[in-house]
């Protein structure tokens, strides 16, 4: 039987469990069975194919080679073995599935596990499943947007054939990782799903709603695989009968879904009934309009009205950035995102294109790094086709993509990207004769951008243009052609429409002042996106001000809820102001504002390193000695630390602008072993380190030793400090110390965390044990400073 | 989970301090009102059968390692399995947390120590009055004594805890989200007298981690 052929019936009838069915005694695999007990297996599908299944799922869901991993069990042969003998089991026509469930570990930001890892083991599986003759893949019991990505695109990539996806979530309408429906819906739309749904999770019940609301955001076919009920929490049973459970199939089938199964506690009477139930009775009509929206892998932004795109993270004209991005410094980046974030932008601007910088590799490490502190979706922005690649594959969601424009070269390389990750694009509406001064000319080259994009297959609704916002100094006409544009777009096509809006006050006085001008103007003509500064005065509350005007806010909450607040106390620590406050005194008591404002009174008077020598560390070893005597605890050391960082904070702005000496110590590696991804030890490591004023290279958690080697070899680092928390981690922490010693002696290693001990320590060939991040600092100054 | 869920004095002892001044007090505060709207807990248990062999013991089958955790289940015939996670909120909000402010950083995950505790005890409250037996003993985890932390994915799996409360475990045997625990519970009707009273199962004066652990001197250990 052919899946295409099946699509054109009424409904399609899944299996139902089976865990539940196979009787698994404690600590049987069930992948084992398919290659030492087939009968056993081959006996539920036939069970199942009598009850009217059309769809089996062979017994796959665990052979991922990850979690098979120790267990002897070759996934690809006992893949084979399960495709095969479900085909014998179950005849002609019935389709057969290759079932593939999750790997069990998260990817990032939540976990550890690479896109490439959870990639290849799917893919392996997907391999092995077509040689063996699957007449379809299925992926299910998904929690993990970004994993179920991997198993999709690996699926894709690997055969042709369809591909079916369900997802499983929690009460509260999202998966454990946070994924809303609408996210996944559209996501997996954009991927080539055939069909996309809901299994496990809970009962029928709780799943109906669900089910409702991913029918709003998807017009592909919509699976229902509900588990019995919900289990009893002393025996582990379900509770529905197949009778109660198909009484509540109607509503399923009345709101469109074509798909009907059951996950955990069914059976084939399951399935005998649900079929019984839903004959004679016809499929809902599902009737919502597509929408234009996008989304992260925990947050789904609909753009039904102006939504800002923050604009912040590009390096052009930004030192600081430029130099953070060569140093491979995220955490510059995730300030950015978070102070945008918490500033009122939708969705951000991802730029890491600057000189020296191979954007292929790093764009998709800042789109990681950026996923692990905002849920604001994200706008890829680049002109290198590969770096758009690399980023648009490990990101968990649908994305904008900035951008292509109407050049034939550009139209050919980067929509066919576009519509293989499914992602919304900007298009730039300039050719290969340049920006035409013409509202007219402009337009026609965004029309032409949408019907590329749309013969390829990318819905309308993902096609941004933007009309180009040219600086109202070079001609008087500009602003007005570019309003014109705009409006034609939003009208004319009803298509959303981008503008960098800051582009109009270049070169001219008060910028701020033509910004927020320009940006009221561009939205009263239609603009809906634009990419801003949200932080920059006057702007956020333009665009909010203007929602609440045009009718978007209803009974003006958000508006409300924006400013009714305004001048209450912040979350952070009350800071208390103080005329006689010193800047010693200001990081004693650990008063950021306060130490920022001293810093940067002190550097009129005095030089930079001066500040530092005679004042912060002073100040800072007060702190430590009280901390060491037991006056002071750990909270007051770190509340002193970060109003110190924040003074240096002033000092690196003040050195930057000025050029000049260079106020840092040495560099210093901190890591956190790999395998270990416990990081908050040394966090506050870095922290006091960078106070006393050592550039910190701080290479994150997780992180093989071979790359601290080579980290520490190429910055010629005197120092290198590891955090280890796990007993198993200890091991990556010895192997590290043992290649330092190898391939760079000259170095030093201090260590620390939860799981050492001194004695310890020197066993794996440490340095120094440093029992706390006061210590830590003590360590490199006889390294640093030798007296 | 509400603020007032939460035991004061035991995050402080996390945070490694007797108390806190006004200023980081009301840090303090804002921190564990966050915390508790991001918390999601999740639990599940199974009470699973116990059987004593010459080499150790077995849990619903599953053979645990080491001695203690026999010591910890002597004469116990039942036990809980049982998993709690605050879920991943917690872990993004420490996250960015460790971005933009470490004061606020150790303070959320002082907080998410105090509340996963908070939702073991609730859970072995709950478990207490649907069972029988007088006597439970203290929770005992992976990890603990000569109970190999390399058994945390086989409690996890002998759960489905990833599946049923999304509770994952890395190779290096970390359990993600990182607010999470497992424990194993003895239930008995007799006092188990060679049941390990506290925590780790370490006595405290011979203990190699004495100097830096904030527990030290705070319950009796044997």
């Amino acid at each position: 039987m052919d899946f295409r052929s099946l699509l054109l019936n009424e409904f399609v009838f899944l299996d139902g469990g089976m865990g539940t069915m196979l009787h698994l005694k404690p600590g049987e695999l069930p992948e084992r069975l398919n290659l030492t007990e087939p009968e056993r297996v081959a006996a539920v599908h036939k069970a199942y194919a009598e009850a009217g299944s059309q769809i089996v799922y062979a017994n796959t869901f665990g052979a991922n080679p990850l979690k098979l991993a120790g267990t002897g069990v070759d996934p690809a042969e006992s893949i084979k073995a399960a495709v095969q003998l479900a085909k014998d089991a179950v005849g002609e026509g019935v389709c057969v599935a290759l079932d593939i469930g999750p790997t069990g570990q998260l990817l990032p930001p939540a976990g550890q596990m690479t896109f490439e890892a959870a990639y290849d083991s799917f893919r392996v599986m997907c391999e092995a499943g077509a040689e063996a003759g699957a007449d379809l893949i299925v992926i299910e019991t998904m929690s993990d947007l970004l994993e179920t990505k991997a198993a999709v695109l690996a699926a894709k990539e690997a055969t042709d054939l369809p591909v079916i996806v369900t997802m499983t979530f929690t009460e509260n309408g999202r998966t454990f990782t946070g994924c809303p429906v609408s996210a996944a819906a559209m996501t997996l739309e954009g991927l080539g799903a055939s069909a996309i749904g809901i299994n496990c999770s809970l009962g029928p019940k709780e799943i109906l709603p669900m089910i409702q609301e991913m029918a709003r955001w998807t017009t592909l076919p919509l699976i229902a695989k509900a588990n019995a009920g919900l289990p009893d929490p002393v025996t582990g049973e379900y509770y529905l009968t197949p009778e109660e459970f198909a009484d509540l199939m109607p509503a399923f089938a009345e709101s469109g879904v074509q798909f009907f199964g059951g996950c955990c506690g069914t059976t084939p009477d399951f399935i005998r009934a649900i079929r019984q139930k839903l004959n004679l009775l016809h499929r809902g009509r599902r009737c919502f309009p597509r929408q234009a929206a996008v989304c992260s892998g925990t947050r789904t932004v609909l753009l039904d009205m102006p939504r800002i795109i923050g604009e912040r993270i590009n390096p052009t004209g930004k030192k600081r950035m430029k130099q953070a991005l060569l140093d491979g410094d995220f955490d510059y980046l995730r300030g950015e995102a978070i102070s945008q974030t918490e500033a009122g932008a939708d969705i951000l601007d991802v730029n890491v294109g600057t000189p020296g910088i191979n954007e292929a590799e790093v764009l998709p490490q800042a789109v990681q790094a950026i996923l692990e502190v905002t849920d604001l979706p994200l706008q890829l922005d680049s002109s290198d086709p590969a770096a758009l690649e690399a980023a648009l594959r490990i990101y968990p969601g649908k994305p904008i993509v900035n951008s292509v424009n109407g050049k034939a070269e550009s139209l050919k390389t980067v929509l066919p990207l576009v519509r293989h990750y499914g992602a919304a694009i900007v298009g730039l509406t300039l050719d290969e004769n340049g920006i035409p001064t013409s509202a007219a000319e402009r337009f026609g080259i965004g029309e032409r951008i949408l019907k590329e994009a749309q013969q390829l297959g990318i819905p309308k609704e993902d096609v941004f243009l933007d009309c180009l916002t040219l600086t109202a100094s070079t001609g008087e006409n500009g602003p007005s052609e570019t309003l014109r544009a705009v409006r034609r777009v939003r009208e004319e096509l009803g298509l959303q429409t981008v503008l960098g809006v800051s582009n109009i006050s270049f070169g001219l006085p008060n910028r701020p002042l033509i910004n927020r001008n320009f940006l009221c103007m561009a939205l009263t003509n239609g603009l809906t996106l634009p990419i801003m500064n949200p932080m920059a005065e006057g702007m956020t509350d333009t665009v909010r001000a203007y929602r609440m005007l045009a009718g978007f806010d209803v009974n003006c909450e958000n508006f409300i809820a924006a400013y009714q607040d305004a001048g209450a106390p912040s979350a952070a620590a009350p800071q208390k102001s103080n005329e006689n406050l010193t800047l010693e005194g200001a990081v004693i008591h650990g008063l950021r504002q306060d130490a920022a404002r001293l810093t940067l009174e002190a550097l009129q008077t005095h030089a930079p390193l001066a500040v530092v020598n005679d004042m912060l560390i002073p100040a800072l070893d007060a702190v430590g000695a009280d901390y060491e005597s037991g006056k002071v605890f750990l909270p007051q050391l770190i509340q002193a630390a970060t109003a110190a960082q924040s003074a240096f904070g002033v000092i690196k702005q003040h050195m930057t602008s000025q050029g000049g000496d260079n106020a840092d110590k040495g560099k210093i590696i901190v890591a956190t072993v790999q395998g270990d991804v416990h990081d908050i030890g040394k966090n506050i490591v870095r922290l006091l380190l960078e106070n006393y004023g050592y550039d910190v290279i701080d290479l994150g958690k997780d992180v093989p030793p071979q790359k601290i080697v080579d980290a520490a070899i190429a910055n010629q680092v005197k120092l290198v400090g590891l955090s280890a928390l796990m007993t198993t981690t200890v091991g990556a922490m010895e192997e590290t110390i043992k290649l330092l010693h190898q391939q760079y002696p000259e170095c030093k290693t201090v260590v620390g965390g939860a799981v050492l001990t001194g004695d310890y320590a020197e066993t794996i060939g440490a340095d120094c044990y440093a029992k706390d991040a006061k210590a830590t600092v003590d360590y490199a100054k006889t390294v640093y400073e030798p007296q | 989970m509400r603020p007032d869920d939460l035991d004061r004095s035991e995050i402080l002892m996390f945070l490694n301090t007797p108390s806190l001044d006004e200023n980081l007090s009301a840090v303090l505060d804002t921190c564990i009102e966050r915390l508790c709207a991001a918390a999601q807990p999740r639990t599940i248990y199974r009470v699973l059968p116990v059987v004593h062999t010459e080499t150790g013991v077995t849990l619903g089958g599953l053979p645990l390692q080491g001695a203690d955790i026999a010591l910890h289940l002597t004469g116990c015939k039942e036990a809980v399995l049982l998993a709690a996670t605050l879920s991943a909120p917690v872990d993004a909000l420490i996250r960015r947390a460790s971005v933009t402010d470490m004061t606020q950083a150790i303070m959320y995950d002082a907080v998410a120590g105090a509340a996963v505790e908070r939702v073991c005890n609730d859970l072995e409250a709950e478990i207490r009055e649907k069972y029988p037996y007088p006597y439970y003993t203290a929770r005992f985890s992976a990890g603990y004594g000569d109970f190999p932390i390399t058994q945390q994915g086989e409690l996890v799996r002998l759960l489905d805890a990833t599946r049923k409360i999304g509770l994952t475990v890395t190779p290096a045997q970390t359990l993600l989200p990182m607010k999470s625990v497992t424990a194993v519970i003895g239930m008995s009707h007799e006092p188990v007298k060679d049941a390990r009273r506290f925590g780790c199962g370490n006595s405290c004066e011979e203990c190699p981690y004495n100097e830096t652990c904030p527990m030290v001197g705070r319950a009796d250990s044997r």
